[in-house]
């Protein structure tokens, strides 16, 4: 069987409170001191072990602040483990901010050819299918293609990054709540088009609160407590160990 | 460090949009947009002129040597170059706070974020090297300037003078996400590096000032000015570095880097944190 498409071993990301108090310069280069951990220092991921194999429809659910999104980063490789390790075998199509990463001051289509290009779709490759994306994010944004990203709603940000990313090539999916935003139609057309990417064989981590989303999607499950993997089973166990913790 | 290097190299269109997108955003709303790169410096440059090449003309005559028959050629050989060092270094320092978006959504290699804007900021100098070299042709017609192999100096000045600033962009950016102070404090050390580095003077006068021997030594420690002197060497061959002066900006430089891309790599876990 091939190597897992997503290994992560002992993972773990330490924050600080109220850094400021204890900046040193000292501090930033040594990591791990080993000395008595400074207060204020706490882990929202620890010791989290996991692998995903290429295909596998995987749902990360926990309450709030209990290291969701902060491991769809470390997947995504916009932070770096200060424990264990993670390995990515593939490119990543993460939406992880409603935003996408749009600078407010460009125009709708100026963000396209940015932030699409950073995630390495080619110029040509863009302006082919520029109408199609555009399209695909809605009237509405496609009337303020040109307006700057500023004036947009948060509905149509989500939808022109929606758009982009499920555009990339990549393998991995990640998704933070995506759905969250966009009205009925436009989740319609999300759900069909994570079927669709589903189909090619792509491999999707999803966090979300919303159940149906998640027994829609995914197989399987990952419950997470305290910054800790308590659960590492079918979507429908994670979601019982989830309504075990939480009373509803 | 090679890995690192290999990734930014497969990142390298990642760079050419976003200096693209820097240059686009500043210009934008702009009426005159790029010729606001070329205003500036002049403007400064006049300024220069007139106070040190008229008010002051009979001293300055005195120290400039070969220069002193062109000394606008002087003045503004140095501050284009000057530009791109000060807006470089100004601009690079908010490299990573200013583009915390696109950072914490996009898995580029961060050094990408800083190195755009001293590429960006080199993009402009490069768009003013025709009117340089316009005037050079004037002064040349005149005979008071002579163009010849010292032209090559000219690569050999952008070379090392992107080395420092990638360096220096690398190592202010990120520690200007942990310490925000940093933004302030470059304001003050580009006003204090602008008059530390020859650019509207001859390095000659420092030379032979009454400054105690370890000032002048100090003083010539700063990798820009072996880079000054090489922009300057280009028309005035005379002022082409010594052996000792071009051996320690060349590795001073080469050491900034070695030292920005250390640290960068090393703060890079905190600043992704603190984004």
């Amino acid at each position: 069987m091939a190597d897992p498409i997503i290994e992560a071993d002992g993972l773990g990301i330490r924050f600080v409170r109220n850094r400021r108090r204890q900046l040193r310069l000292r501090e930033l280069f040594i990591h791990r001191g080993g000395r008595n951990a400074p207060a204020g220092q706490f882990w929202p991921l620890r010791d989290v072990s996991f692998q995903i194999n290429a295909g596998e429809t995987v749902g990360v659910i926990g309450r709030n602040g209990t290291g969701k999104s902060t491991l769809l980063r470390l997947i995504a490789g916009v932070l770096i483990p200060d424990e264990g390790s993670i390995q990515v075998r593939g490119d990543v199509a993460p939406l992880l901010e409603l935003s996408a990463g749009f600078s407010n001051d460009l125009s709708g289509r100026e963000n396209l050819h940015l932030v699409g290009g950073l995630h390495g779709l080619s110029a040509g490759y863009l302006k082919r299918h520029f109408d199609e994306i555009v399209s695909f994010a809605g009237e509405q944004v496609e009337r303020a293609i040109d307006t700057s990203v500023r004036h947009y709603s948060s509905g149509m940000k989500v939808r022109l990054g929606f758009a982009i990313i499920s555009h990339l090539p990549h393998p991995i999916l990640l998704m933070d709540e995506v759905t969250a935003v966009g009205d009925a139609e436009f989740r319609k057309k999300c759900y069909a088009t994570i079927d669709r990417l589903l189909g090619e064989g792509r491999t999707l981590v999803l966090v979300s609160h919303n159940e149906k989303d998640l027994t829609r999607f995914c197989r399987r499950g990952l419950y997470l407590d305290a910054g800790r993997l308590t659960l590492d089973g079918t979507i429908a166990e994670a979601l019982d160990a989830y309504h075990a913790a939480v009373p509803r | 460090m090679t890995s690192g290097v290999a990734a930014l190299w497969s990142h390298r269109n990642s760079l050419r949009i976003l200096v693209k997108r820097d240059l686009a955003v500043k210009y934008q709303q702009s009426v005159l947009g790029y010729f606001w790169s070329l205003i500036e410096p002049l403007g400064m440059g006049a300024i220069y002129w007139f106070v040190f090449g008229v008010l002051y003309s009979r001293d300055t005559g005195r120290h400039l040597g070969d220069a002193a028959e062109s000394y606008p050629l002087f003045l503004i050989t140095g501050i284009f170059a000057w530009m791109w060092t000060s807006s470089a270094l100004s601009e690079a320092t908010n490299a990573l706070t200013g583009q915390s978006r696109l950072i914490t959504t996009m898995n580029v290699p961060r050094q990408v974020f800083p190195i755009g804007r001293v590429t960006g900021r080199f993009a402009e100098y490069a768009a003013g090297l025709p009117i340089l070299i316009a005037v050079a042709l004037v002064y040349a017609a005149h005979g008071r300037v002579e163009l010849g192999w010292s032209l090559l100096a000219l690569p050999l000045a952008v070379a090392v003078q992107g080395t420092l600033l990638i360096g220096l962009a690398l190592l202010l950016s990120a520690f200007n996400v942990l310490m925000r102070d940093v933004e302030r404090f470059m304001r003050l050390i580009i006003r204090v590096l602008f008059y530390a580095t020859p650019i509207i003077y001859p390095l000659s006068l420092v030379r032979e000032s009454d400054l105690p021997g370890w000032l002048k030594v100090g003083y010539e420690l700063n990798p820009l000015v072996g880079i000054f002197q090489l922009h300057h060497s280009v028309w005035y061959p005379d002022e082409f570095p010594d052996a000792r002066l071009l051996a320690t900006t060349v590795v001073g430089s080469l050491l900034v880097l070695a030292a920005g891309w250390w640290s960068f790599r090393r703060l890079e876990p905190a600043v992704l944190k603190e984004l």
